[in-house]
Parts: C-alpha cells; sequence; structure tokens
C-alpha cells in the first residue's frame, strides 16, 4: 500500500525552524539571512500547499523548498565579487611554488584521521568554513554538501570555470590549514 | 616535472576526471614522491567528504523573536 503523507501547518515552526535554520547556517554565514530563508520556505510552502503530492515526507518537501531557497540565494548574488585571487600574496608557495614551510601540510596521524568524525571536529570545520570568502564559501558547499558538479556550479555561481578551479583549490587550502591549526595541533 | 602549486590544483579536477592522460600521469607521479602534496590529498579528500554531515552537528537554533514572528504571519495567513 502507498503511504500518504500529510501536511501540519500549525506544527511546522515547532517541528522543522531549528532544524530548517541549521541547515541554511551550514550554507549561508548570516543568521539573519537564514531567519529569513526559513521564514521565506515557511511562506512558500503554505502557498503551495494545496499542490502537495503527498509523495514526500513533508520534511523532505519542506527541506526541498528551502534547499531551493538557498540556491536562489547564492544565484541573485552572483557577479558580486569575482575574487582577484592572483593578486592576493600566495603564503601557501614560495616563488618556485613549492609549499613554504609556514603552510606545509604536517602529518595528521593516525589520530588525526580517527578523530575527524568526532562531534567538535565538525564544530572546528564549521568555523573555519566560515573564515572562506563567500564566494569560495559557495563553491565549497555546492560541491561536496550538496554534491552538485563544476559545471552546473559555474551556471548557478555565474562563474567560467578557471574561476571556479581557483576557487575550489584555494578554498581547500585555506580549510586544511586552519583545521591542521585549530583542531590537529590539539 | 610540475610544481606543488600545480598538483595541489589539479587534485580537484582529477576528482571530475577532468585531466588528461598526460596531466594525470604528471600528477600521479608527483604525489608519488610528494609527501606534502600526498597528504594535501588526503586530508582534503577525508573532510571534504564528511563535509555533508555538517548539519546533523550545528548546535545553531533560530531565535524566539523569529520563531513567533512566522508562527504570527502564518495562523494570520491561515486566519486562526
Amino acid at each position: 500500500m502507498e503511504i500518504k503523507y500529510q501536511l501540519d501547518p500549525k506544527k511546522w515552526i515547532d517541528n522543522y525552524a531549528d532544524q530548517l535554520y541549521a541547515f541554511c547556517q551550514t550554507r549561508i554565514n548570516s543568521s539573519n539571512i537564514s531567519e529569513d530563508l526559513v521564514q521565506e520556505t515557511f511562506l512558500s510552502a503554505w502557498k503551495a500547499k494545496e499542490t502537495y503530492k503527498a509523495d514526500a515526507s513533508e520534511k523532505n518537501w519542506l527541506f526541498a523548498i528551502c534547499k531551493n531557497k538557498i540556491i536562489d540565494h547564492y544565484r541573485k548574488n552572483h557577479g558580486n565579487f569575482i575574487s582577484r585571487e592572483n593578486d592576493i600574496t600566495d603564503t601557501y608557495f614560495n616563488s618556485e611554488e613549492h609549499w613554504t614551510a609556514e603552510k606545509e601540510p604536517n602529518d595528521w596521524g593516525i589520530n588525526g584521521i580517527a578523530h575527524v568524525e568526532k562531534k567538535e571536529f565538525y564544530q572546528v570545520l564549521a568555523k573555519c568554513k566560515q573564515k572562506l570568502k563567500e564566494l569560495q564559501q559557495q563553491v565549497f558547499v555546492l560541491k561536496y554538501i550538496e554534491d552538485f558538479d563544476s559545471d552546473q556550479i559555474c551556471k548557478i555561481l555565474g562563474i567560467t570555470s578557471s574561476n571556479y578551479w581557483v576557487l575550489i583549490h584555494r578554498a581547500k587550502l585555506q580549510l586544511r590549514s586552519c583545521l591542521e591549526k585549530n583542531w590537529i595541533g590539539i | 616535472m610540475i610544481s606543488c602549486k600545480e598538483a595541489t590544483y589539479l587534485v580537484s579536477l582529477k576528482e571530475e576526471n577532468k585531466l588528461s592522460t598526460f596531466k594525470s600521469l604528471k600528477l600521479k607521479l608527483h604525489l608519488a614522491i610528494c609527501i606534502l602534496c600526498k597528504r594535501f590529498k588526503l586530508q582534503t579528500e577525508h573532510f571534504c567528504k564528511i563535509s555533508n554531515h555538517l548539519e546533523n552537528h550545528s548546535i545553531d537554533t533560530m531565535s524566539i523573536e523569529k520563531k513567533i514572528e512566522i508562527k504570527k504571519i502564518i495562523s494570520e495567513l491561515s486566519g486562526y
């Protein structure tokens, strides 16, 4: 027998506001924008409730709407901040394009990798991710959290593929270095 | 021989199979002899792979004020 789901808008805020907010905060740096996106999610859902097909659970349906809101938000901002990565002094590599002593990757050891699944690790990762520039962060989120490929991400953000590869390279360098400093070193 | 800067850049392209056989081979060779870039590759692969669990570990919650505001809007719309 097919399971039919139902909507219960009166309970939406109590049941899902915090989860949707956490979902947004993982993808957006500003708590104000996250709150507004959750509000927009509930309003759009409320307006669309007649079209709800009951083939997805209420929760999955709300999260799908929220995810679209986030991607729309990314789209709206695009073109505002193509960063000129090459203008920034490169602290990771020297003039021969070798790792600098300051930024070269250290051995995280068996413990480093094993501890990477722990709760505290995610908090450090979240903090390090917040330190990325907005566009670097969006590229990282779309690639590793939303699982889009580079071509799709370029379309969403309105960037060229060479912009993309530089941004993802920089994001990984910065995240790795930040994690090493703030987590592995403990 | 490619540089460390190029090798770490190419690692992301390799992930999406966007490297020519020649470039791919150059990367493989670099990683075979450069422990630092090898570490970069393993460590970044590892934390990128588990990043999709970030929201499950989030301790952020929405402010009470905002929740009340949204509740009010929804109940006005619903007429109850």
